[in-house]
């Protein structure tokens, strides 16, 4: 999740992602699209390739990509974060209430 | 009921104190905020509003469906905002409060998660990615100091 959301923070990345989210493209018509180098278009796809984003396919010296949709949204492992950090603190807030309540009911 | 087990999360832990005393985190609004949130607004009877403000950019809000205290509360869930893949009321957390000992077991399920296919195919997904980075990114600056799991004695 920390490499994806790097990913779509740059706004060429998240440019690269419309369009491949639907249809597979060609590295040269990705290119085609933005006015930035072709080498930095190239950079971008790694990087979008290494966060799961996007997955490369290879045809002789072509080189084609789409989206990954289920390295995206990673849905499940981020609410199972948000939960499991969530379920800590709540241990930790019931536990100090549990003691006052403890202490308030001690007679004394 | 049927659910799609695939995408359910469910979660365990173990809580050092009673039912009752747990259960009220999850139906008082300053008890709620200890753990998640910074403002939280709870009508906990069923189709009772449930809205806990996580951040700037994240809002959850669903209704509560079951209230039973000091056993189970279970609300619907989603994120507030136009285009998201969860919107209010369109997932389901299930919490149930189990006795163990002098202690609570915690058991957390959220069901009906939509499939990641859906999510990506839906409108807004980058908007909704942007909201998840800063959610993530701020969504409560106390969480490290607590990450060891357990508050310790001091001697």
């Amino acid at each position: 999740m920390e490499a994806a959301l790097r990913a779509i923070a740059e706004p060429n990345r998240r440019r690269i992602l419309e369009l491949v989210a639907e249809d597979e493209r060609s590295a040269g018509e990705i290119a085609g699209e933005f006015d930035i180098t072709r080498p930095a278009v190239s950079q971008h796809l790694t990087v979008l390739k290494s966060a799961g984003l996007v997955v490369e396919r290879r045809e002789g010296t072509r080189r084609f990509y789409r989206a990954r949709p289920e390295g995206f949204i990673d849905l499940k492992a981020f609410l199972e974060k948000f939960w499991g950090e969530g379920l800590e603190r709540l241990k930790l807030a019931a536990e100090l209430e549990e003691g006052r309540r403890r202490r308030a009911s001690r007679p004394g | 009921m049927p659910v799609d087990q695939g995408n359910a999360i469910e979660q365990e832990i173990r809580i050092a104190a009673q039912p009752d005393t747990v259960f009220e985190f999850f139906v008082d609004p300053e008890k709620m905020t200890q753990w998640k949130g910074r403002q939280a607004e709870l009508d906990p009877r069923p189709g009772g509003i449930y809205r806990v403000d996580i951040s700037d950019m994240a809002v959850a809000r669903g209704e509560y469906v079951e209230v039973d205290p000091p056993n189970r509360v279970v609300f619907t869930w989603g994120w507030e905002g136009i285009s998201n893949p969860v919107p209010p009321g369109s997932s389901r957390v299930e919490i149930d409060l189990v006795p163990d000992g002098d202690g609570t077991i915690v058991r957390l399920r959220h069901l009906d998660l939509p499939e990641d296919e859906r999510a990506i195919h839906g409108q807004g997904w980058e908007h909704f990615l942007a909201r998840l980075a800063k959610a993530a990114a701020g969504e409560d600056p106390g969480v490290d100091s607590h990450a060891s799991g357990g508050p310790t004695k001091s001697a």
